[in-house]
């Protein structure tokens, strides 16, 4: 047969419904479709080789044309060209041409458009690419359950989340069976039973246990998928939640632990906004109000304190709001709308909104009320305390003081005595140191006096009528009144008690009448004049005389000193204000003293009257 | 050593116990000749009487032996007096007391410095009156 008369006549060939060519074995194209030279926007024009039809073809080379068009079988393969900015996209699928007696005469070229295809295929790549890394970056996994089948389909992710192989194909019990026994797998069990059954979809948080042994939180969701009103198939989600449950438990717990931690503070601690409204407050707080969380919140200070601490608190806030400074440790005074008051230490701090500026204060109140007061009452003891020991060096100094200048005398004497030689003189020396004997005597009987007042803890105070203990003292000393034509003016009631131990109003009484006396002046005779009266919390009793005065700024702070005397006098023995001033003072009482020289003096005495 | 009989024209003794006085005097007849020794209870009678001598142009007491605790007006209170009087001569005074307060002997110290007078402190008990209690110029000499 020749070659010529295998030829398929050019009529026949055109007829084709589809785009075809026909290539010769040499290469070169033989005949071909109407709309297959359409395709390749060629004249109706064969005898050229096949390559310079496809020379608009782009996605294809001349030898890779080569390859697909002469081999023994059928090939396909894709070409695109740009037409008008838009890729059209052709398929072309080559089968080999024999003659009768197989022999390879060319090749057959069918040509179809495929564009439509193509861009489906890319649509669906970039959608299922784009699901893929959705569930990835989701860690959503999904499953398909074929009721009919009985096949069960994980997803990548799901793989993953299950900690299994790409590989593995789970059968639904082993799927059951990754779910932790107890809860979790009973649940999962009848969850899935109601969806395949009734279609009843879910959602729900369960725990799985991995291949790998790990225990995770998920959450899986279910749904049926019906075709012609029969369940068909079940369709979930499959996502690992583990850090995020492990997250909100941990958020929980450390809300839980910061909740139970303020509220139990054995001090008061509220937030409050940038109008100072209450937004927390823990229960100490709640106590001290006297009321409930709920009462509280959206409560200014204004409605809850004293005007003026209300107002003091809110300066406060908004100083602290201002300066972004905390305030620490202040000792701050509330008053609270019954007037009660507690003293409290109090820190505020701001709270910065996410701009870095200050919305609201957090604040804690110590009651320190208690401490306060035992401040109080400490600080009073060491006053006490200082002004005893005060006393006790004085009275030590005067106790070294006296008893050692006769001891010095004593030494002195007896120098003298060991060394005289004349009789005479001896004897007068002897006398000396009897005199000085006796001082020595008198000076320890004045300290002992002192002493007793001093350690007389036990006082007995009792409740005295002071005019009868006055007309008591008057007729004791009425020898020495009377000598001197003492006169008295006596203006105290007769009924006015004071409290005090009865030995110690009596040398109260007995000192300053004999002192007014002693220091009578010279020119005229002296006039008492006696005064008391009940004041608030003692009874102020004055003693006032026409005596000589006392300059008041040389011997101010020393008149009430032992040893101390002002005037030139015989019977001073500078001791007994300084006794009556201890004596009141053991009594909580106490004694002043106002003077004019040449004038007279006024000895205030105060008798405390409150019982302890 | 050689124990000259110092010869006084006038000694003031300022104290209110009159065994130290006695004391004084007793001890002052073996070291020294003075017919004019006078004594005093308590500054304020001295002060008054020393007053009266300035006045009078009289010369001022060689030595005054003072006394600190006294009634109305005691040694510290008639040194600060007698510091005011600005007196020309330098009397020779021995500030005498029993007491062993620190703070006495700093307050004589004060004064020492800061008066023109010469000044000795002397606790209490006396034995002996020393040449230079009653004299700053040398004996030798």
């Amino acid at each position: 047969m020749k070659t010529s008369e295998t030829l398929i006549p050019p009529y026949f060939l055109k007829q084709f419904p589809s785009a075809t060519a026909v290539v010769g074995k040499d290469g070169v194209l033989v005949d071909a479709t109407h709309s297959w030279f359409q395709i390749f926007e060629a004249e109706t024009s064969s005898g050229k080789p096949i390559h310079m039809y496809f020379k608009g073809q782009v996605e294809l080379t001349k030898n890779q044309l080569n390859q697909y068009l002469f081999g023994t079988k059928e090939k396909t393969f894709r070409h695109a060209k740009m037409d008008q900015d838009q890729e059209l996209w052709y398929e072309s699928t080559s089968s080999p041409w024999f003659d009768e007696e197989e022999n390879l005469l060319g090749c057959f070229i069918h040509t179809q458009e495929i564009t439509e295809l193509v861009q489906n295929e890319l649509e669906l790549e970039r959608i299922s690419s784009h699901l893929k890394a959705k569930s990835e970056v989701a860690k959503i996994g999904s499953w398909e359950y074929d009721i009919a089948t009985e096949e069960l389909f994980w997803c990548e992710e799901t793989k993953k989340i299950h900690q299994v192989a790409p590989d593995y194909v789970p059968t639904i019990s082993e799927g059951i069976g990754f779910y932790k026994q107890g809860y979790s797998r009973n649940r999962i069990a009848m969850l899935f039973h109601n969806i395949v059954e009734n279609g009843t979809p879910y959602h729900e948080k369960l725990t799985i246990i991995t291949k790998k042994g790990e225990e995770r939180w998920v959450a899986a969701a279910g749904k049926a998928i019906r075709k012609d009103g029969e369940i068909a198939k079940i369709f979930g989600t499959f996502q690992d939640i583990h850090d995020q449950v492990m997250a909100d438990k941990k958020i929980r717990e450390s809300e839980q632990l910061l909740n139970t931690l303020i509220d139990n503070l054995p001090i008061n601690v509220f937030v409050k906004d940038k109008d100072s409204r209450k937004i927390l407050v823990n229960k100490a707080e709640c106590e001290y109000l006297g009321t409930t969380p709920e009462a509280l919140l959206g409560k200014t200070d204004f409605d809850l304190y004293d005007k003026h601490v209300a107002q003091i608190s809110r300066d406060e806030d908004l100083e602290v709001m201002r300066t972004m400074e905390p305030m620490i440790g202040r000792e701050t005074i509330n008053v609270r709308k019954d007037g009660s008051t507690t003293n409290f230490l109090t820190s505020k701090i701001p709270i910065l909104d996410l701009n870095g500026k200050a919305n609201g204060i957090i604040g804690m109140s110590m009651d320190i009320t208690n401490i306060k007061q035992k401040e109080e009452q400490l600080r009073n003891l060491i006053n006490v305390t200082a002004i005893q020991n005060k006393k006790l060096i004085n009275f030590a100094h005067i106790v070294s003081h006296n008893l050692r200048s006769h001891t010095a005398n004593f030494s002195m004497l007896l120098d003298f005595l060991i060394r005289e030689t004349d009789e005479k003189e001896k004897k007068r020396i002897m006398k000396m140191l009897f005199h000085a004997s006796d001082n020595l005597l008198d000076t320890l009987e004045n300290l002992n006096e002192v002493v007793d007042i001093s350690t007389n803890v036990n006082l007995d105070k009792k409740s005295l009528n002071l005019s009868e203990n006055i007309t008591k003292m008057q007729q004791n000393l009425s020898a020495f009144l009377e000598e001197h034509q003492v006169e008295f003016e006596n203006f105290v009631p007769d009924d006015l008690m004071v409290l005090s131990v009865p030995a110690y109003l009596e040398s109260i009484l007995l000192n300053l009448v004999t002192n007014a006396v002693k220091y009578r002046h010279p020119d005229r005779s002296p006039l008492i004049e006696l005064r008391a009266v009940k004041q608030d919390k003692h009874v102020h009793f004055s003693v006032s005389d026409n005596g000589l005065g006392i300059d008041l700024k040389r011997y101010g702070d020393k008149i009430f000193g032992m040893y101390k005397t002002f005037h030139n006098n015989k019977d001073a023995r500078g001791l007994g204000l300084y006794i009556i001033k201890n004596q009141l003072e053991a009594m909580d009482g106490s004694i002043s003293v106002s003077s004019e020289a040449d004038k007279g003096s006024t000895f205030n005495v105060y008798f405390n009257e409150e019982t302890e | 050593m050689c124990i000259l009989m110092k010869k006084l024209n006038s000694i003031y003794i300022i104290d209110d116990d009159p065994i130290t006085v006695f004391g004084i005097r007793k001890m002052l007849k073996a070291i020294t000749i003075c017919k004019d020794i006078t004594e005093f209870e308590n500054g304020r009678v001295a002060l008054e009487a020393l007053k009266q001598r300035v006045e009078q142009g009289l010369p001022c007491p060689d030595v005054i032996f003072l006394d600190i605790n006294m009634p109305i007006m005691d040694g510290w209170e008639f040194l600060e007096e007698l510091v005011s009087l600005n007196i020309r001569e330098r009397i020779i005074i021995n500030v005498i007391t029993s007491s062993i307060d620190p703070i006495d002997y700093k307050r004589w110290n004060e004064f020492r410095l800061k008066c023109w007078h010469y000044l000795n402190f002397k606790n209490k008990p006396l034995y002996k009156i020393e040449p230079t209690d009653l004299s700053r110029v040398h004996m030798a000499s």
